[in-house]
């Protein structure tokens, strides 16, 4: 399939196990979870981008996109992003926002260190599952990812 | 006294002035030929000179030297040898210039005797006036409330007022004569030698000082100093004029006191809404993720064994679902209604009609359909925070909306009435199901509702979010209701100084 072969790789960086059974199980409706990276904490997801520790061996180039929760262990999500955009490198990722808190300040926190988009996970599992399939397929598929991003 | 009295009538007649020279000249010619007549020897002489004397001592310089010329002449032709001719005779010319000479020193002496006595007269008549002023002056001073007093320059008081009886319940014969620190035991602020260079440099010093009363208790002045100088420009007193500020510097430090416990419980309490932050933080994480997954692992349930489950397992599920639902809506109620107590206020001036038009589009999902005859009357400026008050009248008016749903003819009016002055009312009025006026205490409280929630849904939120907004405002919410009969919903805000509302 031409659409799969343009797939871009989905970096997910998500504590709770079963938030990722779900966003998995989203995905796979539309075929996109294969090329899901799961990282569980702040510092292993910065390990997977700077191919360090556990992923020193792993092929190189960046996510087409990110998905990061922001109440996260170790390094927390806002320290995650704010890593991310200073660093010349890895500033192109684009970068979405998953989580539970709709707080102004989480929000504002978010935008001003210039994430491209923040989505508030949907109580309604209905709504859950449109949110992420409609995030996997713009930012995997529509969108055009920065060069440099790794393409299954 | 005669004296004065016929001395200034004279001086301001100079005819009366030469004529009492001439006359009294004339007398003592006529007594010393008289004498002479009855054998009388040496008389002239002196009588003459008691006639310069008068002469002097009433009219002055001028005539004097009239009555002296004239003495001499006639001592001359009378008197002197030969007789009856202005001739003298050599050896009667010393006795003659001594006459003159003697004449004229009595004159001159007389003059300068006049002088000083007039001069100190008019010295006296100044000092009486001064006297008088100074005396007027101190009873002015008298009648002040501010304390006064007047020292010299080893501090020794001069002058005291009443106010300073007052002040410190000495009264004046008690303290004049006193040095004025010692008797009042002042405190200074500054070493006291800082404070008398001032005085000297500038002429004047201002400053604290605390002072003890008569009766033991202490007394703190505002306390200004003006030094006095001389026509010699030499310091000679200095003025002291206190004000008791006691009282103000007790207030001041109650204010101070207040101001720090407030200080106090304003870092308690920004801690306990950061506790509070924390909490909704949480809440609004936390909670929500086991209810989601709740949720979706429900839904993936049913997905997968809906067709294998008979009726009532699937209407299980379904109940599950819908649980999931309220609670996800009363979790976000309850955030939205804490954050406004700890969102900060951005008051600003408020088109209320605007802010209505924007909230019936909110709401117009709902009114869909509906035959809905909407009054909307003149709405005034508010001055308060353009989201929160959006949310009072988005609020009140899908609550009006929702509870006029059984009326065939459903009426919402929007308006304004006047209040007691200071403060304007905003009402929103509908036909709708109404309450019950004994429920009147629970209608604004969180998730307190009047309704059963499948006769009208909600959470019980909305009115609560009104009256805390409201609150916050400074203003008041309150209802009227008849079951079946509809209710009013008002809520005021004070108009302060009337700048704050523009109807």
């Amino acid at each position: 399939m031409e659409s799969v072969n343009k797939l871009g790789r989905i970096l997910m960086v998500e504590d709770d196990p079963k938030d990722v059974e779900l966003t998995l199980t989203a995905l796979e409706d539309y075929n996109l979870a294969n090329e899901v990276v799961v990282t569980r904490d702040g510092e292993q997801a910065l390990d997977y981008l700077y191919c360090r520790g556990e992923y020193k061996t792993r092929s190189s180039g960046n996510p087409a996109v990110m998905l990061l929760d922001l109440k996260l262990p170790k390094v927390d999500g806002l320290e995650v992003l704010k890593q991310i955009k200073s660093d010349e490198e890895l500033r192109m990722i684009p970068v979405v926002v998953l989580t539970s808190s709709k707080e102004e300040k989480d929000m504002v926190a978010s935008y001003k260190l210039g994430v491209n988009a923040y989505v508030v996970k949907p109580v309604d599992f209905h709504e859950f599952v449109n949110a992420i399939k409609e995030l996997g397929v713009f930012w995997a598929v529509i969108n055009e990812p920065p060069p440099g991003s790794v393409r299954k | 006294m005669a004296r004065p009295k016929l001395q200034a009538q004279l001086a301001h007649h100079p005819v009366l002035r030469y004529g009492l020279a001439t006359t009294s000249s004339a007398i003592a010619l006529g007594l010393a030929l008289l004498s002479q007549h009855y054998g009388f020897r040496n008389v002239e002489v002196p009588l003459f000179l008691f006639a310069i004397v008068v002469t002097v001592w009433y009219a002055g310089t001028g005539p004097v030297i009239l009555a002296v010329v004239l003495s001499s002449l006639a001592f001359d032709y009378f008197f002197t040898e030969p007789r009856y001719s202005f001739y003298i005779r050599r050896s009667e010319l010393p006795y003659y210039a001594v006459f003159v000479l003697f004449a004229l020193l009595l004159a001159w002496f007389a003059a300068i005797r006049r002088r000083v006595e007039a001069e100190l007269r008019q010295a006296r008549d100044k000092l009486e006036i001064e006297v008088a002023e100074r005396t007027q002056q101190a009873s002015l001073l008298n009648l002040t409330h501010d304390t006064i007093f007047v020292r010299d320059m080893s501090d020794v008081i001069t002058y005291w007022n009443h106010g300073a009886q007052e002040l410190y319940g000495w009264a004046s014969e008690d303290a004049i004569g006193k040095r004025s620190h010692v008797l009042l035991r002042t405190v200074f602020p500054a070493p006291i030698d800082d404070i008398n260079a001032e005085l000297l440099r500038r002429g004047r010093w201002e400053g604290e000082l605390r002072h003890v009363k008569a009766d033991e208790t202490q007394v703190v002045v505002s306390s200004r100093w003006s030094l006095r100088r001389d026509e010699q420009e030499r310091a000679v007193a200095i003025m002291e004029t206190n004000n008791d500020i006691t009282e103000r510097k007790r207030r001041e430090q109650e204010v101070e006191s207040l101001n720090q416990e407030l200080a106090k419980r304003s870092t308690e309490l920004e801690s306990i809404n950061k506790e509070l932050e924390a909490f909704a933080y949480s809440v609004s994480h936390d909670l929500r993720a086991p209810l989601r997954h709740m949720a979706g692992y429900t839904e993936l349930l049913q997905k997968k064994a809906s067709s294998g489950l008979d009726q009532k397992s699937n209407h299980y599920i379904l109940m599950m679902l819908e649980s999931a639902k309220r609670m996800g809506d009363l979790i976000d109620d309850l955030l939205a209604f804490s954050r406004i107590s700890r969102a900060e206020t951005q008051k600003t001036m408020v088109n209320l009609a605007q802010l209505a038009r924007e909230a019936l589009a909110e709401v117009r999902q709902d009114t869909e359909g509906r035959n809905i005859v909407w009054k909307i009357g003149t709405l005034p400026d508010f001055y308060g925070d353009r989201s929160m008050l959006r949310l009072v009248l988005v609020n009140l008016i899908s609550n009006a909306v929702k509870f006029t749903r059984t009326r065939a003819q459903p009426e919402i009016e929007i308006g304004c009435s006047e209040g007691n002055g200071n403060e304007l009312v905003v009402f929103v009025r509908d036909n709708g199901a109404g309450f019950d006026m004994k429920y009147i205490n629970k209608l604004f409280g969180v998730f307190q509702r009047l309704h059963q929630s499948d006769e009208f849904e909600g959470t019980g939120i909305g009115l609560a979010t009104v009256q805390r907004i409201i609150h916050r405002h400074g203003g008041k919410v309150w209802a009227e209701g008849v079951v079946d009969g509809g209710a009013t919903f008002y809520f005021s805000a004070p108009r302060p100084q009337g700048e704050l509302w523009r109807a």
